[in-house]
């Protein structure tokens, strides 16, 4: 079958389809990654603004614009401004220039000599074995005291594995993520506008680096008013062209006039459009910062016609493919060290089934995702309390492509993880993690013993896997499992199923062990890097 | 609040991918499945021969390399692509589809891809390009809801390109130079070799027929069986055959390509030109294994028979072996009237009919071949296949009368001899068919060019349809001849069936559906015994040129009689009648007025049992007696 991947957006995990993985090791593809950029960014808390730390929770609270004294460049600049008048809002957060960094970096062994592998079979796996990456963040914040209003422009450069003090290659792999300006309080408050290339996301499970709900990537605009009563409502559009046959196709044409020479002609030459709309209501509960979150989310997905050359001038219509989204978010937060839990829900169908970034396959017959369904359950918390806490994660998902019947792309996946921390001081605790994940595809496997005693297979290809960590690490901003910067030493035993071992080629290592370990030593920090603003 | 909703959901998220199981295959897709009957007489069928690759496109997910710019390359057709189109067949009358190979093979060699099925690489395995096994399933069953059977093309004789013989012992596979001198006597005596011989350059892929197995050379001479080195390149599916058996180099008869046919050596032991290597078929273990992986995919799909690839390159004795093996096999799951007929490229009727045989081989022969059996079931018989593709018939019939317009008398000779070459009895447990009265007739195949590449003429294709459909013997329309396809040789003959938009209103196509109709109507054309009345020597401006005509009649047909005539002479009307001699019919018809089915024109027999009848050029008719006409 062809390669049915389906992309969770930049992330660049493979919903679908076993890819190559463009990590610290010489490319043998695995199940549930894929060559894009991995996904890398800091994990959303609870609630978008929640409230004031507590004195002694500041330092172990994730990091934030206003936690961050601004660089002395930036002050310079914001005295640069006019003072406003007295009566006038008062700007948020720092101004001028600020960096802010995601990152995680890991040298590590599979116990074997090689470099140690993501062995998840599940698109969304542990995070703990997950290969280096990092986001430059470089942000700048106005305030215009004629308007009210204030301008943030945001760059942000992802740069993905491997790098050269790895490899001895002198290059990079880096990516325009974040390019977007965006004004607040223009016009009215509590409304704000962008336009640009944005992440634009909501929260995330942070053991899976996974945003179940809203995980946008494009480059359009949006709007969104935040009203006093905790209630949000935001819009957003944008296209993307993914560089594969699905949305563009390219020939080689003569010069026109009889000029010597050709040109590539754009013959198909399409664009995605992807809108959402997300409400969104946080309500307080008592004075301590406890709350309730609710949040509907639903999103469109446009693809016109075209056509596509099949051969010299021979040439095949290609039908428009429409997609939506509906989904869910229930949430509670404690307001008090980051206690908070999510229930997720959600339904997407036809061409939003596939993943924005991916070349839908295995169609309809009618050439179009129509028919295509992924169904998403999710959760992610996090308690704490004293010098123990604890992370879970988890999802079920069941995708069908649009082909009838079932293939290779068609799955049902699932994991569960929980991860507890105990501090033994203020900077240095100890995390285990345990997690069990299991996929079905839709597949049955061929004859391979024909003697006529081998059973035919009597129902899908199903692998599991289970895995048990320990990671002891520093934490020097303090307690807190959010606590970032951790420098780490992690260990994980994955245990393997047949089933498990059949979702990779021959001779690949995964396809031959059993039992897959992970030992290395690990960093990861983020500071002034939240800019999703979903 | 928030604890007491973290252990609820932590619990449900612990059981939640236990029960990742809602993906169910839907029934008979997954797991055994029973095997049935589902042919009652083949002698009532009509096979379509399809390519997968060629027929139609019904699952856009599987098509990787396609590339539609050439005839030679993958076009994206599969088994969904099939079954989304059994009422277009369904609706042209035919009731057997023959589907090209489905196991997997080679990717793509030369330039070529493996879109036909015919270099397999794994024997067990689906043809990705195709589909995967609950495809292959879902076709067959479709197929079998809708009263059609399903026909696997397999071949034994060989497999695709997946080893080089390592002539120069350098290690990798390179055309090996060779000349100046002649390498040996040997070489010298099959190739007129001379010292003073010119340079020649020896494919390693596919050097040409040795006797001894082809030879290591080096500029000194020889030094030995050259070593064979299975090919490894993943990308074009040049990879070591499986099951893993299959990689017993042993397997293979390593003598390089046929270069005679006519030399009994290099047709059962040569490589197929194409470097397509020959398997050692004399082998217990490789007959063994042959069953056991055809006979599998019987098992998986509940296919109702095979057509045999490359059947006169394999020895008697494993035809004897495999068919009743497979039958002894199939038989007690259910299978009943499993059909195998082999293709023998070959215009000696004599040869193409031997492998229909049931002639108990002497005691010791069979002795021997019983040595490979392991199942405590004895070989018996000397049962080979049920019928075979009747090629004798189309050099002898349809290129030389049909194209042609040589004398119909040839035809006569060709049956005449059919009873002496072919296997008179039906095989145990085999198809119920008496092969001599069963062949399986053709205008054409994906190996030959098509007929209306050969004369461009509707009206003759539509004469030799006729026929085919007419004649005793089970008729096969090749893909595309309702679409009138007037592809030349291999790969021009195995054009893109999309392209017709499957019309259903062509004429030829409409003519098949009336054929098709009739022979179901009629008896005498499916089970009546079959008399030539009228064939002819003339060619040229003679009453009687081009004239055929035959009875249908007796046999299984009970009262049931037909009299087919035939005008197969392009430029004018003949009648069956020549300086006075009338053609003289079964007195059973004395004096009976006869309607021709096809025209509902009608004709009277004299009381003394002849008849004369003109018939346009290349037109024919089918004349049953007026109180039989349906």
């Amino acid at each position: 079958m062809i390669a049915a991947s389906v992309l969770l957006v930049g992330g660049g995990r493979a919903w679908a389809q076993p890819k190559p993985e463009g990590g610290g090791e010489p490319a043998p593809p695995t199940p549930a990654r894929s060559d894009g950029p991995p996904k890398a960014e800091p994990p959303k808390a609870d609630a978008p603004k929640p409230a004031p730390p507590k004195a002694d929770d500041v330092k172990a609270a994730p990091a934030k614009v206003d936690d961050v004294k601004p660089p002395p460049a930036a002050v310079d600049a914001a005295k640069a401004e006019d003072k406003p008048p007295a009566d006038a809002p008062k700007p948020p957060g720092a101004l001028g220039f600020t960096f802010g960094s995601y990152g995680r970096i890991i040298a590590a062994t599979d116990g074997h000599g090689g470099p140690g592998r993501d062995a998840d079979v599940v698109a969304r796996g542990s995070r703990m074995d997950e290969a280096n990456y990092a986001e430059l963040e470089l942000r700048r914040d106005d305030y215009w005291k004629k308007t009210g209003a204030t301008t943030r422009l945001v760059a942000t450069l992802g740069i993905g594995n491997p790098i050269f003090h790895y490899n001895g290659e002198f290059d990079i792999k880096m990516a325009v993520r974040n390019l977007y300006i965006e004004e607040r309080g223009l016009g009215a408050d509590g409304l704000s506008v962008w336009v640009g290339s944005r992440m634009y996301r909501g929260d995330d499970i942070y053991l899976l680096d996974f945003w179940p709900l809203d995980d946008q990537n494009t480059v359009g605009g949006g709007v969104r008013y935040d009203a006093k009563q905790g209630t949000s409502v935001a819009l957003h559009g944008g296209l993307g062209q993914p560089m594969n046959d699905f949305y563009l196709q390219q020939s080689q044409r003569q010069l026109p006039l009889n000029q010597p020479g050709v040109a590539a002609v754009k013959i198909l030459d399409r664009q995605r459009f992807i809108g959402t709309a997300k409400l969104q209501h946080v309500q307080k509960v008592g004075a301590d910062g406890a709350g309730l979150k609710g949040v509907l989310y639903g999103e469109v997905h446009e693809l016109p016609s075209g056509q596509r050359q099949m051969e010299a001038q021979v040439y095949e219509a290609v039908p428009a493919n429409h997609g939506w989204v509906a989904g869910l978010q229930l949430g509670a937060f404690s307001g008090n060290r980051d206690t908070h839990v999510n229930l997720f829900l959600r339904y997407a169908r036809g061409l939003a089934a596939y993943g924005p970034f991916d070349r839908p396959a295995q169609l309809s017959p009618d050439k179009t995702a129509a028919g295509a369904h992924e169904l998403r359950v999710a959760v992610g918390g996090n308690w704490e309390y004293g010098p123990v806490g604890v992370m879970l994660g988890g999802y079920v998902r069941s995708f069908r492509d649009a082909s009838p019947g079932l293939d290779y792309a068609d799955l049902d996946e699932g994991i569960v993880a929980a991860r507890p921390h105990v501090f033994f001081n203020e900077w240095l605790g100890l995390a285990v993690e345990g997690s069990f994940q299991a996929q079905k595809r839709g597949v049955l496997l061929p004859p391979t013993a024909p003697d006529g005693s081998a059973q035919a297979p009597n129902g899908p290809l199903t692998a599991r896997l289970y895995r048990v960590g320990v990671m002891p690490f520093l934490s020097p901003a303090g307690r807190g499992d959010y606590s970032r910067p951790q420098l780490r030493v992690i260990w994980t035993m994955t245990v393997r199923d047949d089933g498990a071992k059949q979702l990779y080629p021959q001779d690949d290592p995964l396809s031959l062990r059993t039992t897959e370990y992970f030992f290395g030593l690990g960093a990861e920090w983020w500071f002034n890097s939240s800019s999703y603003g979903g | 609040m928030a604890k007491l909703g973290i252990g609820t959901i932590l619990a449900a998220l612990a059981a939640a991918p236990l029960l990742v199981g809602c993906m169910e295959f839907d029934p008979g897709l997954a797991g055994e499945i029973e095997l049935g009957t589902h042919v009652s007489d083949w002698h009532d069928e009509v096979i379509y021969q399809l390519l997968v690759d060629r027929f139609a496109n019904g699952d856009s997910g599987n098509d990787f390399n396609v590339d539609l710019s050439a005839p030679g390359k993958w076009h994206g057709g599969d088994w969904k692509g099939v079954e989304d189109h059994l009422d277009y067949l369904a609706d042209l009358g035919v009731t057997a589809l023959w589907i090209s190979p489905v196991v997997k093979n080679v990717e793509t060699d030369a330039g070529f891809d493996g879109y036909h099925g015919y270099w397999t690489q794994d024997f067990a395995q689906p043809n990705p390009h195709f589909g995967d096994v609950p495809a292959l399933r879902h076709l067959v069953k479709a197929a079998h809801d809708k009263g059609m059977k399903v026909i696997l093309d397999i071949v034994t004789n060989h497999v695709g390109q997946l080893f080089y013989y390592d002539i120069n012992e350098n290690g990798q596979p390179d055309e090996n130079v060779q000349g100046g001198h002649c390498p040996s006597d040997h070489y010298e005596k099959v190739t007129g070799c001379t010292a003073s011989s010119t340079v020649q350059h020896v494919s390693e892929y596919d050097p040409d027929f040795d006797t001894r197995g082809i030879q290591a050379y080096t500029s000194l001479g020889e030094s030995g069986p050259a070593p064979v080195i299975w090919n490894y390149d993943p990308a074009s599916n040049h990879m070591p055959p499986m099951p893993e058996v299959f990689q017993n180099r042993d397997w293979y008869n390593q003598r390089g390509r046929t270069l005679d046919f006519d030399v009994v050596d290099q047709l059962l032991h040569g490589d197929f030109p194409g470097g397509l290597k020959d398997v050692n078929t004399s082998r217990c273990d490789v007959k063994q294994a042959m069953v056991d992986v055809f006979a599998r995919w019987v098992e998986l799909t509940d296919l109702d028979g095979f057509r045999i690839d490359t059947v006169k390159h394999v020895e008697r004795e494993f035809w004897r072996y495999f068919a009743q093996k497979v039958r002894q096999r199939l038989g007690p799951q259910g299978k009943k009237n499993f059909l195998m007929f082999g293709e023998a490229f070959d215009g000696n009727d004599e040869l193409v009919g031997s492998f229909t045989k049931n002639d108990l081989p002497a005691a010791d022969v069979l002795a021997r071949e019983n040595r490979c059996v392991t199942d405590g079931i004895p070989i018996k018989a000397g049962d080979q296949l049920d019928s075979v593709f009747n090629f004798p018939q189309y050099y002898s019939a349809i290129r030389e009368v049909f194209v042609n317009a040589a004398e119909t008398q040839k035809i006569q000779d060709l049956w005449a001899q059919r009873p002496k070459h072919w296997g008179t009895e039906a095989t145990r447990g085999g198809a119920g068919i008496v092969p001599s009265e069963s062949p399986v007739n053709f205008l054409d195949n994906h190996d030959v060019g098509r007929f209306l590449y050969w004369e461009k003429s509707v009206p003759a294709l539509q004469n030799a349809l006729l026929f085919t459909f007419a004649e005793q013997g089970i008729p096969c329309v090749y893909y595309g001849t309702e679409q009138e396809f007037a592809g030349g040789n291999d790969p021009a003959n195995r054009e893109d069936l999309w392209t017709s938009g499957y019309d259903q209103s062509r004429s030829t196509f409409l003519w098949i559906q009336r054929l098709a109709k009739v022979r179901r109507t009629y008896r005498a054309l499916t089970h009546g015994d079959q008399t030539v009345v009228w064939s002819t020597t003339r060619k040229a401006d003679e009453s009687d040129a081009g004239i055929f005509a035959f009875e249908r009649s007796g046999g299984d047909a009970g009262k049931g009689y037909a009299l087919v005539v035939l005008n197969t002479n392009p430029d004018h009307p003949s009648t069956t009648e020549f300086q006075g001699d009338r053609m003289k019919l079964d007195p059973a018809v004395a004096g009976k007025e006869l309607v021709d089915v096809l025209s509902s024109s009608k004709s009277t027999v004299g009381g003394d049992g002849t008849l004369s009848l003109e018939v346009p050029a290349r037109r024919g008719a089918i004349l049953v007696p007026r109180d039989q006409v349906k």
